[in-house]
């Protein structure tokens, strides 16, 4: 018995695994026969064995002194459905998604890589003020989005406009909040590419990073609430991980039995910082278990590692109540923002690599080519045909006036409050002065 | 009913009338460490009562998402000294929801309670006021009673308003206070100052436990100045009621405010500069701030940290031989 215990630790420490990860790893796996990991259970007092009695852990006594040493060289494996060549390596795996579906991945991840390409570009133009690409990250979104309810809610934090564009956000609302224009219905509040959609569950994105987290959890415990058999998603990145909402939210969570998957995209950098220097554990994957959470690593350039591995958390998370955590490996390609130029800090090489050996988009198309769902043909159609619609959304969203100024005073309350009515009414006579002097020409009057 | 039963009482018609209403917080599950929960727990389910781990900035970021989905979300924050890790999703979660989403989202129904103000012996940590940090935020309300009939009223109106509330709850007043509150609901609006109390020579102002200590200023005045005060009681912070407040300055000439928070950058400020502008021409003398000092909450000094009523009387005598 001793034997086997300390044989089961060894095992442990060179996965670089806690107890409690063992525990949540013994059970088992994907194909869903486990159930959830039971509320700790008060010891009984009644007996005579030298067992702890403390509340606070369930486990042995050990007399050898002996620190656990966090193992981050061999860290929690990468799920991976297919090579880097597109090509299925267990085939029990592959998820056998129809064409249609797979070709719908594909067009979304090339589309959105269209647009990127295009409003970047417009950005150094002068043209809308900001931008973020999602270049290198688009099989994250689509291969989650595609293993979700349409209904599902999702918080996001700034870099998943693949989902959205999966759940066919039209592009000429995705222009219209870059722009700011009369058509967004955001009211032109915020930054590009801070997207919001009541109608495809998408809520609105906003600036500081990973107070998404728990709010996903409180949404995730009324949907619970509500029996709604709904789940919700949360993303983030690895660098947002280190917020304290992330600790709140992912103990929030486990502990309150909420039906949620927390996404993280860990690209490698968060603006200039490397990984090296946002944590020194082994990624976010190995922080799911210290909070009681079932977790995985996966590739997330691979579609199908990412779809099959939100699909299983998902069908789990609304059966069992209770949290998932994703950690998707993927790579930044472009810079954080238009704000951004990342050759200051890492080479033109280490790009190049992810771009050319190790894109989603590329390594789903070899899957097309290899099912004889593509071809060059096609491809070249679909690339003048998707930069078409692209140029043609992009010309529209420029020509649009901006909304009405007076859309700057509502909404901040349901009901504005008489003193800011006041404040209204002191701009409109200004600007009856002084109105020469502001873009009135590019609003709505 | 005391103070604290009444918040009991304005829970318990709330989880009562709306099915999607929950409470949450640290130990509210077994009563709360002041008894305004106690019992809500048995009677409408450990899914609708319970404890959260110890941490105020994922209560309140919770609490924004259960309102996002629509269902009525009721946070406490154990003492309002603790609330600032929660203020990030406070300041820029949840007061601006719905403007930056255009109205798509919101978290309407999210009222934040807090247990606020001196104690007596609280020191820096159980006795602090800061509704102050919150009024300069647009898109949340701030709401202080100042009794348990208020507090329930004024309770019930911040749930089911549709904007994001926060309630501080004068602790000290938790037992001292006792008045008949009714058991059915019943409404207090938000955003209207009250007069409890009319006069003609001195508008005097504050809110929660401090409206007892100018009632009680206005009684010496009264007998020993031959002075008429009227004493109101603000109630929202934010948005504040500046036309009761202007009404009463332009008819007595005269403005004293009074906070147990500290005097620089106090809500006192906004109410004297507000004042000043819209009834300049009205005023007999200097608008008088009767504040905490500028220092953190003291203990075994809190006699003399706080404004009380001879403070009080003294700055209202100071005003009226102006």
């Amino acid at each position: 018995m001793a034997v086997a215990i300390a044989a089961a630790r060894v095992w442990r420490l060179n996965r670089g695994l806690s107890q409690a990860a063992l525990l949540l790893l013994r059970q088992p796996g994907a194909r869903g026969l486990a159930r959830s990991h039971p509320p700790r259970q008060q010891q009984q007092f009644s007996s005579l064995d030298d067992k702890p009695q403390f509340p606070g852990a369930s486990a042995e006594f050990i007399d050898k002194l002996e620190f656990i040493q966090p193992n981050v060289i061999s860290g929690i494996p990468i799920y991976r459905v297919m090579d880097r060549q597109g090509q299925i390596i267990n085939p029990s795996e592959d998820p056998h998604l129809p064409k249609e579906k797979v070709l719908k991945l594909y067009k979304s991840m090339t589309l959105l890589n269209t647009m990127d390409r295009i409003l970047y570009e417009s950005q150094r133009q002068g043209r809308i003020s900001f931008y973020m690409t999602n270049y290198g990250e688009e099989g994250t979104h689509v291969g989650s989005a595609a293993a979700l309810d349409n209904t599902d809610l999702v918080f996001g934090q700034y870099r998943e406009a693949g989902v959205l564009m999966y759940r066919d956000y039209p592009l000429e609302l995705f222009m219209a909040q870059c722009y700011g224009n009369i058509s967004d219905l955001g009211k032109g509040r915020q930054m590009p590419v801070h997207y919001g959609c009541k109608e495809r569950h998408f809520v609105t994105i906003s600036s500081p990073l990973a107070t998404q987290i728990p709010q996903a959890v409180g949404a995730a415990y009324a949907a619970k609430r509500a029996n709604a058999n709904r789940v919700v998603i949360c993303y983030f990145g690895e660098g947002a991980a280190s917020e304290g909402d992330a600790h709140a939210g992912f103990n929030f969570a486990a502990t309150l039995e909420c039906p949620i998957i927390f996404f993280c995209r860990n690209n490698g950098y968060a603006i200039s910082t490397p990984t090296s220097e946002q944590y020194r554990g082994d990624g976010i994957a190995a922080r799911g278990p210290g909070y009681g959470i079932m977790s995985i690593r996966v590739d997330g350039n691979d579609v199908f590692a990412v779809y099959n591995a939100t699909k299983e958390a998902r069908r789990r998370a609304v059966a069992e109540n209770q949290p998932f955590l994703i950690e998707a490996m993927t790579y930044r390609i472009g810079h954080h923002s238009t704000s951004d130029d990342s050759s200051a800090y890492r080479s033109v090489d280490e790009v190049n690599y992810w771009d050319k050996q190790d894109h989603p988009i590329s390594r789903l198309r070899h899957y097309l080519l290899s099912q004889g769902w593509w071809d060059e043909k096609q491809e070249k159609a679909w690339r003048k045909q998707s930069r078409r619609k692209v140029m043609e959304a992009f010309e529209q969203a420029e020509r649009k006036p901006k909304p009405n100024p007076n859309l700057l005073f509502s909404d901040v309350y349901q009901e504005m409050p008489a003193q800011l009515r006041k404040q209204q009414e002191s701009l409109a006579r200004h600007l009856q002065t002084y109105g020469e002097h502001y873009p009135l020409d590019h609003f709505d009057k | 009913m005391n103070l604290f039963q009444s918040v009991t009482s304005a829970l318990d018609n709330s989880l009562a009338k709306d099915p999607t209403a929950v409470i949450f917080g640290e130990d509210v599950a077994f009563g709360g460490v002041f008894r305004c929960t106690v019992g809500l727990r048995d009677k409408y389910g450990k899914d609708r009562v319970f404890n959260t781990p110890l941490c105020e900035q994922g209560i309140v970021g919770f609490g924004i998402g259960i309102a996002v989905t629509g269902a009525t979300a009721i946070a406490e924050i154990q003492f309002a000294d603790y609330i600032f890790p929660a203020f990030d999703q406070i300041v820029n979660e949840a007061a601006k929801y719905r403007y930056r989403s255009g109205d798509l989202f919101n978290c309407g129904s999210l009222t934040i309670r807090s247990p606020w103000g001196c104690v007596g012996h609280g020191a820096l940590y159980h006795s602090q006021s800061p509704e102050a940090f919150f009024a300069h935020c647009p898109g949340i309300k701030v709401v202080i009673p100042r009794s348990p009939f208020q507090a329930k009223g004024l309770l019930l109106s911040c749930i089911e308003d549709k904007n994001p509330c926060i309630f501080f709850e004068p602790k000290i007043l938790y037992r001292a206070a006792a008045e008949e509150v009714p058991i059915e609901p019943y409404n207090i609006p938000l955003s209207q100052a009250e007069v409890i109390q009319e006069g003609s020579d001195v508008t005097l102002v504050a809110w929660g436990t401090q409206v007892h200590v100018i009632r009680e200023v206005a009684s010496m005045a009264k007998e020993k100045l031959g002075v008429s005060c009227e004493v109101i009681d603000l109630r929202t912070i934010i948005p504040w009621d500046v036309d009761t407040i202007c009404k009463s300055v332009i008819k007595t000439g005269r403005l004293l405010i009074s906070h147990e928070a500290p005097l620089t950058g106090g809500f006192a400020s906004e109410i004297s500069s507000t004042v000043q502008e819209e009834c300049f021409l009205n005023l007999e003398a200097p608008i008088s701030r009767v504040c905490g000092y500028d220092t953190p909450f003291p203990h075994i000094f809190e006699p003399f940290y706080i404004p009380d009523k001879w403070k009080c009387y003294d700055a209202l005598r100071k005003m009226i031989n102006y």
